[in-house]
């Protein structure tokens, strides 16, 4: 019984922890990006990055499928090159938390990064820092709220997604089954004792998560 | 040596719908030496763009930018160098400091690949140049609005720019904070020798502080000269407006010669000229308010003399050191604007008074 939390916990942190981690970089790129550069088809990309937060997870994973199976655009190359598939094994459950957080982390970095003084990086760049050096001395700093909530919001997000990671990664035990499919499962076949592990396991997860957030907000606070 | 800038730019906002686009055109150019050069003019003058583009924040559209000797942007060759590669000193209007770093990292920033020692010996020539020592631990929202100025000015003048550009950097600041920081940036002028650039709004700071005044007015610069000459000879009737020049006569007619200097009508009124007009038919012409003098009526002061008027006051306003007082001239609908001292007349609304202005005081312009 014990094993059959521990196991679906693990797996949830794993794709939880990795896909914000990822989620964490892109998100910081692309937010910069959409908030301080000019570039053709910037409409396009924002309303890509944001459709996800939009669309009904299954749809979101319909269209991972799509993109991703074997006869998908991306899928099918990385099947020619590698023989292997992404479909079903616990690396696509990271793509899905990774696709559905994405757009949170994005809304919200890319606000704070538009509501630091842009005045703040002309003074810097006067003073002979680049770009990338004003981003990461200066902008992000400043920033680093929005960032952390961005930060925050995604994992808590990536910790319940169920239905794009139901259509992408299924629901194999102990390879994909995350905390969140668990408990469907437990619940459905009647396994009540396990559904309150879990869902108790759960919560406390995610308590744990904002808990600790706020500690380093604190911490920040000048 | 010296600042050579010549640029030009048109912006375009989108008006509402249905009106039309707001365009802006900006077509300055201007000499200056290693000297301390104010851009004056009103808000929205292009003043603030000008100096963006010397800095290399913004990008003009054709024209260049040298800096002693040292070419910045040329449309022609498409020079274009990065902010990073210009390195101006830049006081910004808002300050600018870093929240989140104090005193010390904010002046040391710009001290890029300096070794600690030099960095610490620069931060402490720098602290005391502005006289801020002992503020070095403090982050700028534990800082009076002088002190930030003072900490912006140190931050910008560590590495040793070739050029220090302010915009507007005393607007907020009180007046004798104001005073004594612009007596500071005179003296570090002259101690550096390098061409500084000062934007204001303000005539006064103009007047006290340049050695060169530029006017801009409307994207266009419409005069250039030390502030006696921009104050006392304006070129034209923007200028004469901006410098505080109140009382303007448009277009009037140049009737013939006195004493004094020339005669010009206009409005129904005749005024006598120290200025040179010799050579044309209509000019325009004006009076500084505080040049004017106001006697209490007494038949026995009007006489033939040029620019003795008789006149009724309609309306005083008390500045506290002075009052500014609406006189209309008898026969004719033309009202002065004067400032007399307080304590000259008493407050005299309706009362009639005598006007008298010196030939040397009605500036010709156009």
């Amino acid at each position: 019984m014990l094993e059959d939390a521990l196991i679906p916990l693990s797996i949830t942190l794993k794709v939880a922890v990795l896909s914000t981690c990822l989620v964490a970089v892109f998100g910081i790129l692309i937010s910069y990006a959409l908030a301080r550069r000019d570039f053709r088809g910037k409409w396009l990309a924002d309303i890509l990055v944001t459709l996800p937060l939009v669309l009904p997870p299954t749809v979101t994973g319909y269209l991972l499928v799509v993109l991703l199976g074997k006869n998908g655009a991306i899928g099918s190359f990385l099947f020619e090159m590698t023989g292997w598939s992404l479909l079903f094994t616990w690396h696509a459950a990271v793509i899905a938390a990774f696709v559905v957080s994405l757009p949170l982390m994005v809304k919200t970095t890319a606000s704070a990064i538009s509501a630091v003084d842009r005045e703040l990086e002309y003074a810097a760049y006067t003073l002979g820092h680049s770009e990338l050096e004003t981003m990461l001395f200066v902008t992000l700093p400043l920033a680093k709220k929005g960032i952390l909530a961005g930060i925050v919001l995604s994992f808590a997000r990536a910790v319940g997604e169920f239905g794009a990671t139901l259509m992408v990664a299924g629901n194999i035990p102990g390879k994909t089954n995350t905390m969140s499919l668990s408990i469907y499962t437990a619940f459905q076949s009647g396994n009540d004792t396990l559904a309150n592990i879990l869902v108790i396991t759960l919560v406390v997860v995610s308590l744990l998560s904002m808990a600790l957030a706020a500690k380093f907000v604190d911490r920040w606070s000048v | 040596m010296g600042v050579k800038v010549s640029l030009s730019k048109v912006y375009r906002s989108r008006g509402r719908k249905g009106g039309r686009d707001d365009v802006f055109s900006l077509n300055v150019s201007f000499e200056v030496g290693n000297e301390l050069v104010v851009l004056f003019g009103r808000s929205g003058s292009g003043k603030t763009t000008t100096l963006r583009c010397i800095a290399g924040l913004e990008t003009p559209e054709c024209g260049s930018i040298v800096v002693n000797g040292k070419t910045y942007y040329d449309s022609d060759s498409g020079v274009d160098l990065q902010p990073q590669y210009r390195r101006p000193g830049y006081v910004f209007q808002n300050y600018a400091l870093f929240p989140h770093m104090d005193v010390r990292k904010n002046i040391v920033y710009g001290l890029k690949g300096w070794d600690g020692a030099k960095k610490e010996e620069r931060l402490f020539e720098m602290l005391r140049l502005l006289h801020i020592e002992g503020l070095e631990g403090r982050y700028p929202s534990q800082l009076s609005g002088g002190q930030k100025q003072r900490v912006a000015l140190a931050r910008a003048l560590a590495p040793s720019p070739d050029i220090l550009l302010l915009d507007e950097p005393f607007s907020a600041l009180d007046m004798v904070v104001r005073m004594r920081l612009r007596e500071r940036i005179k003296v570090i002028q002259k101690e550096l020798g390098i061409p500084v650039l000062f934007i204001t709004h303000s005539p006064e700071e103009a007047f006290s502080l340049a050695d060169r005044v530029v006017v801009l007015h409307e994207g266009r610069v419409h005069q250039s000269g030390s502030p006696r000459e921009v104050f006392y000879s304006p070129v034209d009737r923007d200028v004469a407006e901006l410098v505080g020049v109140s009382n303007i006569f448009e277009d009037g007619d140049v009737v013939g010669r006195s004493p004094e200097g020339f005669v010009l009508e206009g409005r129904g009124m005749q005024f006598v000229t120290g200025s040179d007009v010799s050579g044309s038919d209509t000019v325009s012409w004006g009076v500084r308010p505080e040049n004017i003098h106001l006697m209490a009526y007494d038949k026995d002061l009007l006489s033939d003399e040029g620019n003795v008027f008789a006149g009724t006051v309609l309306d005083v306003t008390d500045k506290g050191s002075s009052k500014l007082m609406a006189v209309e001239l008898d026969g004719s609908n033309v009202v002065l604007l004067c400032d007399v001292p307080t304590r000259l007349l008493d407050d005299a609304m309706g009362s009639r008074v005598i006007v008298k202005i010196a030939a040397k005081d009605v500036l010709v312009f156009e």
